[in-house]
C-alpha cells in the first residue's frame, strides 16, 4: 500500500518535470498548429470568399472566440455563445463579464480576441490599443429607481426632468416634496416627504455612470462633476450619497434605505422588478423607458458617430426620446489580427450579432434595443474593413 | 473526639471556599460554554444556510451540463467541475515537484545563506495577497502569451501552494528521528538515497497532509484566476477529447487544448453568477458554494482518512 503510494507520487514528481521542462515549449503547438496550416490558405488566396479561405472543415469547437469586459452585456453574450455553435460548430464563443474598463485593457494587451464595452475608450486607451474598432450592437436605456415608501407603488410613477435630476445628483435639491419636483408631479404632489433623498450611485468603475453622467452634462451647465465611468460626486460631498457596487448594490442600497434613488439599466430594472421614474425630455414630453423610446433617441442622433463608431445618445431632441441611453460595443483589432482563421470567424460572429433576426430578437427579450437599420448599416460596412496580415477578411 | 475550634474554622472555612469555588467554576463554564457556542454560530449558520439557499439548485443537470443561457431552464456547472479539476492537477503539477526539494533542502541545510534565504522567502511568499500572483503571472506568461489559459491559472495557483507545501514538507522531515538518517549513512547509503528511501517514506504522512491543505487552500481562490484563467462556460473535456479523437490529433495536441484554453473554477463561477442581476444565476451561485464547500470538504476528509490509515498500518 504504502509502497504504491510512494512509487505513485514519484510518478507524479518524474512527469510534472517532464511537463515543466517541455510545458513552455510545447504548449503554443497546438495553437499555432492549425493556424499554419491554414494561414498560407488564406493569404495566398485573398480573392477568394472568407468561406473558401478555410478549404477543410474544422473540427468542431476547434476555434474558440474568447472576449471579456462589460457585464451589462454579458446576458446577451452568454445567449449568443449558446446560439452561434449551432451556426457555426467551428467555433466557441467565451464571454466573461470582467468590467468595461478590464476588457478595454485586455483587448489593448492583446490577450482576448474581442472585448465588450459600454465606456467610449479615451484618447489615451485608443493610443495604447493602437487600431481599437468599435462596433455598436445594442442599446439600453438607463433608469432611475427609487424608493419612497409614501407612494403607493401601484400608483402613478415618479416623474422627473433633467434639470431636477441634475439638483438631486449636485444635492441642490434635497427633499423629496421639493417645488421643482412637486410641480413635475401634480397627481402625487401631496404625498411627496418632506424628507431628505438618499443619492445612490454605482462605486466601481461602469459604463452605466459613464452614460448616466454624461447625461447629466448635457442636461445641464450647473453639472460640473464631468462625465466618465467613476464621478466625484457632489451629493457625496453633501453628504447624502451612498455608493453600490454593481447594479446590484445600487438596486439592494435603493430598496433598503427609505427616501432613496439611484440609476440602473433598464433591463436590470424591468428583470428584477424595481419602480422606475419617468422622464421629461428635451422636447418636453414625459417619456417611459423603453425599446421605442430608446430607439427614438438612437434616431437623434444617427448621423453623429464618430469613426471609431462611438456615440453618444443622451437628450434627444425626438419627442419620444428616452434621455438617459447608451450604446454597448464590441472592440476588436481593425487591422492588426494576425490568426486569419480566427480573424474571419470573428468577423463572422459579429456580422451574425448584427444581422440575425434570431439573435436580435433573444437580446430584445432580455431588454436590450436592437440597433435601427442606419446603424446596422454603418456598423456592417466598417466590419467589411477589417483586414487580417493586409488582406480583407470579409470579401463577399 | 472533640473537635478543637481551630479545626471548627477550617471545616467552615473550607465549605465558604467551597460553595465559591462552585460557584464560580458554574459561571465561567457557562461563559465558555456560550462563547463557545457564539464561535459555532457562524460556523453552522454558514453552512447551514449554504445548504438550505444551494440544495433546492442541485440535481443531476447540475454536474453534467454545460450552462445554458438566461431563461432557459436546466443548465449546469460541468465546465467549472472540470475547470476546477484541471487547475487542480496543473498547480499540484506545478507546486508539489519545487515545493518538496526546496523542503528537503531547508530541512538539511537550514543555516546556510540559501536555507535563510529560502524560508524568508516563503515567510514572506504566505503573506502576499493572492491577487498579486494573479499579475505576476498576468505580466509573465498571459501578456507575452496573447491569450488566457489553464496552465497560467495553474502557475498562479501553485505560487500560492508554494509556502504551505514548503512549510509543512519542512516541518514533517525535522519530525524524523535523525538517528534514522545517521543509521542509514552509516551503513553506507548516499545522502540521496537516505533522503528518497529513508527520510521521505517516514515524513510521507505530514507531507500527503500538508499537500491536500495547500490543495484545500488553491481551490477556493477566485482572485488569482481573473488574470490567468479568465473563465470559460463552453468548457467540456469530454467534447475537446471526442473532437479530438474524431480529427485525430496526437495526445499532446489533446493535452495542449485542454490546458492551453481560458477554463473556469467553481468559486470564480460563484464570483461571477453571483454579481448577476438574475435571480436564477444568484440560485446557481449558491449551487456552486455548495459543491465548492463538498468538495473541500472531502478533500479533508481524505487527507484524515489517509493520515489515520497510516497511522494504524504504521503501529499494527
Amino acid at each position: 500500500m504504502s509502497k504504491f503510494l510512494r512509487s505513485f507520487v514519484f510518478v507524479i514528481i518524474a512527469f510534472s518535470f517532464l511537463l515543466a521542462a517541455c510545458g513552455t515549449s510545447a504548449t503554443p503547438t497546438p495553437t499555432s498548429a492549425p493556424a499554419n496550416t491554414q494561414a498560407p490558405a488564406a493569404t495566398s488566396a485573398p480573392a477568394m470568399p472568407a468561406s473558401t479561405a478555410t478549404p477543410t472543415p474544422l473540427a468542431p469547437g476547434s476555434i474558440t472566440l474568447n472576449g471579456s469586459g462589460s457585464t451589462f452585456q454579458a446576458p446577451a453574450e452568454s445567449e449568443y455563445a449558446f446560439a452561434f455553435p449551432l451556426v457555426d460548430p467551428a467555433v466557441v464563443i467565451n464571454y466573461q463579464p470582467t468590467g468595461s474598463g478590464a476588457g478595454i485593457k485586455a483587448i489593448s494587451d492583446g490577450t482576448v480576441d474581442f472585448a465588450g464595452s459600454d465606456a467610449v475608450p479615451t484618447a489615451d486607451q485608443y493610443t495604447a490599443g493602437k487600431d481599437l474598432q468599435m462596433y455598436p450592437f445594442l442599446a439600453g436605456a438607463t433608469v432611475l429607481t427609487y424608493n419612497i415608501p409614501e407612494l403607493d407603488p401601484k400608483g402613478p410613477a415618479l416623474i422627473l426632468d433633467g434639470n431636477t435630476l441634475v439638483g438631486i445628483y449636485n444635492a441642490t435639491i434635497t427633499k423629496w416634496n421639493d417645488p421643482a419636483i412637486a410641480k413635475l408631479n401634480p397627481q402625487i404632489a401631496s404625498k411627496l416627504p418632506a424628507k431628505q433623498i438618499t443619492v445612490v450611485h454605482r462605486s466601481d468603475g461602469s459604463g452605466t455612470t459613464s452614460i448616466f453622467s454624461a447625461a447629466l452634462t448635457s442636461f445641464s451647465t450647473t453639472w460640473t462633476a464631468g462625465s466618465g465611468t467613476t464621478i466625484n460626486w457632489p451629493a457625496d460631498k453633501a453628504g447624502n450619497g451612498v455608493g453600490g457596487n454593481g447594479s446590484s448594490g445600487v438596486a439592494a442600497a435603493v430598496q433598503n434605505t427609505p427616501e432613496s434613488i439611484g440609476y440602473v439599466e433598464y433591463s436590470y430594472a424591468t428583470s428584477n422588478k424595481l419602480p422606475f421614474s419617468q422622464m421629461v425630455n428635451k422636447a418636453g414630453q414625459t417619456v417611459t423607458a423603453s425599446a421605442d423610446s430608446t430607439a427614438s433617441a438612437m434616431n437623434d442622433f444617427a448621423n453623429s458617430f464618430t469613426p471609431q463608431l462611438t456615440n453618444t445618445i443622451v437628450n434627444g431632441s425626438g419627442a419620444g426620446s428616452w434621455p438617459i441611453a447608451g450604446y454597448t460595443y464590441i472592440i476588436i483589432h481593425q487591422t492588426s489580427m494576425t490568426d486569419c482563421v480566427k480573424a474571419s470567424k470573428l468577423v463572422e460572429y459579429i456580422n451574425w450579432i448584427l444581422t440575425n433576426s434570431v439573435a436580435t430578437a433573444r437580446a430584445k427579450a432580455l431588454g436590450y434595443v436592437p440597433l435601427t437599420s442606419a446603424v446596422q448599416q454603418l456598423a456592417l460596412a466598417t466590419l467589411g474593413k477589417v483586414t487580417c496580415n493586409g488582406q480583407p477578411v470579409m470579401t463577399h | 473526639m472533640t473537635t478543637t475550634r481551630f479545626q471548627e474554622l477550617i471545616a467552615k472555612n473550607e465549605v465558604a471556599h467551597a460553595r465559591r469555588r462552585r460557584i464560580t467554576n458554574a459561571v465561567m463554564l457557562t461563559i465558555t460554554g456560550l462563547l463557545t457556542l457564539l464561535a459555532l454560530v457562524p460556523l453552522f449558520w454558514i453552512v447551514g444556510y449554504v445548504i438550505y439557499r444551494g440544495g433546492s439548485t442541485l440535481n443531476l443537470d447540475f454536474f453534467t451540463q454545460l450552462a445554458r443561457p438566461l431563461g432557459m431552464a436546466g443548465g449546469g456547472v460541468l465546465f467549472s467541475i472540470e475547470g476546477t479539476a484541471v487547475l487542480t492537477v496543473l498547480s499540484c503539477l506545478f507546486a508539489i515537484p519545487p515545493g518538496v526539494l526546496a523542503a528537503f533542502y531547508v530541512a538539511r541545510n537550514p543555516n546556510t545563506p540559501l536555507g535563510v534565504a529560502l524560508r524568508f522567502g516563503t515567510d514572506v511568499l504566505a503573506g502576499v495577497p493572492s491577487i498579486v500572483m494573479g499579475l505576476f503571472i498576468y505580466t509573465l506568461i498571459v501578456v507575452p502569451e496573447k491569450h488566457y489559459s489553464a496552465w497560467a491559472g495553474g502557475l498562479a495557483l501553485a505560487i500560492l501552494m508554494l509556502p504551505v507545501i514548503i512549510r509543512t514538507t519542512e516541518e514533517m522531515l525535522k519530525l524524523v528521528p535523525h538517528t534514522m538518517r545517521e543509521a542509514s549513512l552509516g551503513l553506507g547509503a548516499p545522502e540521496w538515497k537516505t533522503s528518497l528511501s529513508v527520510m521521505f517514506p517516514a515524513a510521507l504522512n505530514g507531507i500527503i497532509t500538508g499537500f491536500l491543505l495547500a490543495i484545500a487552500r488553491s481551490v477556493g481562490e477566485t482572485a488569482p484566476l481573473l488574470f490567468t484563467a479568465l473563465g470559460n462556460e463552453q468548457y467540456d473535456l469530454g467534447t475537446i477529447v471526442r473532437g479530438g479523437i474524431q480529427s485525430h490529433q496526437s495526445l499532446f495536441a489533446i493535452i495542449g487544448r485542454i490546458i492551453n484554453q481560458p477554463v473556469d473554477s467553481l468559486p470564480l463561477t460563484l464570483w461571477k453568477y453571483a454579481q448577476q442581476p438574475y435571480p436564477e444565476r444568484i440560485n446557481q451561485s449558491w449551487g456552486v458554494a455548495l459543491v465548492l464547500m463538498i468538495f473541500v470538504l472531502l478533500i479533508e476528509i481524505i487527507a484524515r482518512l489517509y493520515v489515520e490509515s497510516r497511522k494504524r498500518a504504521l503501529q499494527g
